[in-house]
């Protein structure tokens, strides 16, 4: 399963991977309009670099190994490929857009300002890269410092704590390992400077993770829609039985009232005729 | 005009409106007609029209089960306008949603291509199947019109056959989408702001969407008496407000117990969204509650409105709330904060007034209602006179007619002709103009800040073949992994040299490093070289850098601040050569960095010389 370590000590922040993405997956210059987000990315940016303070961190799709995007597309137009990479085709896509409301990093981007818009995002190039076009991402490819690598997952993991041990500058830890199911996009970090963007949850709130009844951070986002997606058969079928059972129910208890009535009655006219005769 | 004849000339003018401002929507897209961004893709649409429209027609299923299930026939008068409601609503709902989809013509898909991993996929099948139900709950009202036809009998006796099977389903689906809409935001426990995340939203959304089932068939059916100078029915209208209390209780102990079961509580004082759900839980809960339960008010019937209404603002404000306004990332972004936009709201009332309309035809022509309302403005009483100053047009039920397309169509005109299409294109679009290089021809550089000057000839310099960059943009040579910004600590702070962080930010120029940077010689020597790729760059953009006939005709100061040092030690360099080769500088080994002190007189000199030939309007001084 391949996957991209981003090391924000390197960055320098010459932005070639969004120029280069630009250029491989042709991408238009765009306009900054109002709809964007300060985070740098648009439809037609698919990387962008943030700076924090003498850091500069890259941004991207994670290409979560259990996406959120891919599981409440109702129409399936995201998915994730073989070799990892979560990718959009946009002849299903209705444009609900769930899958931006969904993605627990804020990554999917809309065509705003198309009369037929689409979904955009990071595909790790991989349509290039199934054709054979390049071997690897664009951004990987031209980045001057190599702050950002492409490899297996694996292999990057065990780079990722290489460098953490060999140098204490580093955070110990490897954003991306565990959070959210873990993703392909991997990043480390200097003790300095705490990735926060990551999630909008440690970012925005400030709060210890587990509190409210948040789900834990490491929860993948499909787990959380599991346990009502699957009581649905038995929501389903419970209502109409408890529904078919009040009918019966009634309807007996109707009965029973109009028989007693009609008894009533008929014991009435029955004293009636008594009466009258 | 009668009361009825009002309201529906209001909604023909509102349909009239959103109708041109409808198209506006399909022609330029979704982002410059709403307030949608990529912060908060769902919005008005979603939350008001769909999980409103949705919740707003649970009365359908609500009234059905009180109804034909639990069997208490004194609900009847309501049931057939509250099915009624329900399918309109549902309507309502595909219609509204067709305007929010990017890619409407796509909606089948979802039949198609299977996800039933997603909550989406599951409510968009429980609604179309839903939807179906509905027609064929309400399809006898409109077959038993023509009892004399054999075929709309014969269909019309079957479907009452099966009525009881027909609204068991249409319970079980109701029960499933309603739940399922709280579904869809499970998958956001990072965004939706914990007030509302909770694990049991689908159950809190079932419960809320029962509530407002019930008081908004008490609005919708004080509405239509009110309109129709209708008898209200006093047993149903009890129920109903009874009802309402006990679920609005149920409603409540399940909010709040919730919220302080998860240790939410803590944030219901604090910011934004505390606002937010007080405003929410007064509209739902306290308003209603009190009015309801309140004796002597609770037998008025303006008073009855007022509760009803204040609950089904406060339970469709709960849809918005959680359907995208009370996220974390929309409250913390204060710059982005969503509200709807005009179009938005006007669509949707549009898609309102429609169905509202179509509700009126159903109950003037339709036994929704045990009997029809009779209007007597429908009624011609008396032939009509002539008069010379009043136009006859016919029968009323045809004046009507005339008037309402009358509003209609003006509606729709004015609103058309008084959109303008480049202002709706154009929106959100800043004027990014590409910048004068701000030099002019003639650049009059104070060095050393004495008060005297030299200058600077751009044209000369360029035919030298000295770069721009080599001024307006250094380096750090021979350093790989340095971030630029170690050195140039004023790269990303405005510069009147060169505006750095413009050039090579998103939202500016959106070039990187290495647009104009050679990245693979700067790690070497050759970085002087290396920016010589600049100069064409610069031209492309800047076609004006060389000013011919500018006219610039005032004096302005343009200092060069942050850049000013790094331009004299690039004076130096350059000049250094010339150091060399000159036999008399060679002798006098002049400070450089100081030009000025020697070329004092080139001060005087030049600026008198181009005033004098009035060639300041080329130059930008320097005093
Ligand atoms: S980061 Fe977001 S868009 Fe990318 S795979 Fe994960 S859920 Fe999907
Ligand atoms: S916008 Fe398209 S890709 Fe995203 S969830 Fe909806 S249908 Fe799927
Ligand atoms: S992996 Fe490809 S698509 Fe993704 S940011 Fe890099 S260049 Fe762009």
């Amino acid at each position: 399963m391949k996957a991209i370590l981003t090391d924000v000590t390197k960055c320098i922040g010459c932005a070639a991977c969004v120029t280069a993405c630009k250029e491989t997956n042709n991408l238009d210059k765009g306009k900054p309009r109002e709809w964007q987000k300060s985070d740098g990315l648009s439809s037609d940016n698919w990387t962008s670099v943030l700076r924090k303070n003498d850091t500069y961190i890259r941004k991207q799709c994670r290409h979560c190994l259990e996406p959120a995007c891919e599981s409440v597309c109702p129409v399936g137009a995201l998915h994730r490929t073989e070799s990892g990479a979560v990718v959009y085709d946009e002849d299903k896509c209705l444009g609900c857009r769930y899958c931006m409301m969904a993605c627990p990093y804020g990554i999917p981007r809309y065509e705003w300002d198309s009369p037929v818009p689409y979904i955009r995002k990071c595909i790790m190039c991989h349509d290039n890269i199934a054709a054979g076009i390049i071997d690897q991402p664009a951004c990987t490819n031209i980045c001057p410092t190599q702050a950002t690598i492409y490899g297996n997952r694996d292999d990057l993991i065990k780079e990722a704590k290489r460098r953490i041990k060999s140098d204490p500058k580093y955070l110990d830890h490897i954003y991306g390992e565990t959070e959210v199911g873990g993703t392909n996009v991997i990043y480390i970090t200097s003790k300095d400077e705490k990735l926060d963007f990551l999630t909008y949850y440690t970012n925005r709130l400030g709060d210890p993770e587990k509190k409210y009844g948040y789900p834990d951070i490491t929860q993948s986002i499909p787990e959380t829609t599991k346990i009502a997606m699957k009581s649905v058969p038995p929501a389903f079928l419970g209502m109409g039985a408890i529904m078919t059972g009040a009918y019966w129910i009634v309807q007996r208890r109707m009965k029973i009232e109009k028989a007693n009535k009609d008894a009533n009655k008929v014991n009435n006219d029955k004293n009636n005729e008594v009466g009258n005769g | 005009m009668d009361r009825i004849s009002k309201a529906k000339s209001v909604l023909w003018i509102i349909l009239g409106i959103a109708g041109a401002v409808g198209i506006t929507r399909f022609i330029f897209g979704l982002g410059v007609t709403t307030n949608l961004t990529d912060n908060t893709p769902w919005g008005f649409w979603i939350g008001f029209d769909v999980m409103g429209g949705v919740a707003l027609a649970a009365g359908g299923f609500v009234i059905a089960a009180i109804n034909y299930i639990f069997g208490n026939e004194r609900m009847h008068p309501i049931s057939r306008a509250a099915i009624l409601t329900a399918f309109l609503g549902y309507i309502a709902v595909a219609v509204g949603l067709l305007f929010d989809l990017g890619l409407p013509w796509n909606i089948w898909h979802m039949m198609v291509f299977w996800n039933p991993h997603s909550p989406l996929f599951e409510v968009g099948w429980c609604v179309m199947l839903y939807l179906s139900i509905l027609f064929l709950e309400f399809a006898p009202v409109i077959l038993e019109k023509w009892p004399e036809r054999k075929l709309l009998a014969k269909i019309h006796a079957m479907l009452e056959k099966v009525k009881i099977p027909i609204v068991i389903v249409g319970i079980m689906l109701s029960t499933l989408h309603q739940s399922s809409l709280g579904s869809l935001f499970l998958a956001m426990p990072f965004k939706l702001h914990p007030i509302w995340y909770t694990p049991i939203l689908p159950v809190i959304f079932f419960v809320s969407a029962i509530c407002l089932g019930l008081t908004m068939v008490m609005v919708e059916g004080l509405a239509t008496s009110y309109l129709y100078k209708k008898e209200e029915h006093p047993y149903v209208l009890n129920t109903l407000r009874k009802s309402a209390i006990v679920m609005l209780l149920i409603y409540a102990a399940l909010r709040f117990g919730d919220i302080f079961y998860r240790g939410a509580d803590k944030l219901l004082f604090t910011g934004t969204a505390s606002i937010l759900f007080w405003l929410e839980i007064s509209f739902t809960l306290i308003i209603p509650l009190i009015i309801f339960s309140t004796k002597g008010i609770n037998k008025k019937v303006s008073w009855m409105f007022v509760g009803a209404f204040s609950g089904v603002f406060g339970i469709v404000m709960n849809r918005l709330n959680v359907g995208g306004i009370a996220h974390v990332n929309n409250i913390a972004e204060s710059a982005t904060f969503y509200l709807p936009s005009f179009t938005e709201i006007t669509i949707s009332a549009g898609v309102v007034s429609g169905a509202v309309l179509i509700f009126f035809y159903f109950i003037e022509n339709f036994n929704v209602w045990e009997e029809k309302p009779v209007d007597g403005t429908l009624e011609v009483k008396s032939i009509p006179k002539f008069s010379s100053n009043k136009v006859y047009l016919g029968s009323t039920k045809v004046t009507n007619r005339i008037k309402f397309s009358f509003f209609f169509v003006i509606a729709f005109g004015v609103t058309f002709a008084s959109i303008s299409g480049s202002t709706i294109e154009n929106k959100g679009i800043e004027e990014v103009k590409v910048t004068k290089a701000r030099g002019g021809d003639t650049l009059i550089i104070d060095g050393n800040r004495d008060g005297f000057a030299v200058t600077f000839k751009h044209e000369f310099h360029k035919s030298k073949n000295i770069e721009c960059g080599s001024c307006h943009h250094m380096n750090k040579p021979g350093d790989k992994s340095t971030g630029c910004y170690e050195c140039h600590s004023g790269m990303y702070s405005e510069g009147d040299g060169f505006k750095h962080d413009w050039h090579s930010s998103s939202a500016g120029a959106g070039q990187s490093c290495f647009k104009c940077h050679d990245q693979n010689v700067s790690k070497g020597k050759g970085f002087i070289k290396s920016i010589k790729k600049a100069k064409d760059l610069c031209l492309e953009c800047h076609e004006d850098m060389f000013v011919k006939n500018s006219n610039i005709d005032k004096y302005e100061t343009f200092k060069t601040a942050s850049y000013a040092d790094a331009m004299h030690g690039l004076c130096v360099n350059c000049h250094e050569e010339t150091l060399k080769t000159d036999s008399t500088l060679k002798r006098l080994k002049p400070n450089l960095a100081n030009c000025s002190n020697c070329h004092k007189d080139d001060y005087e000199l030049k600026v008198k010389q181009m005033r004098g030939k009035k060639l300041m309007n080329k130059s930008v001084i320097l005093p």
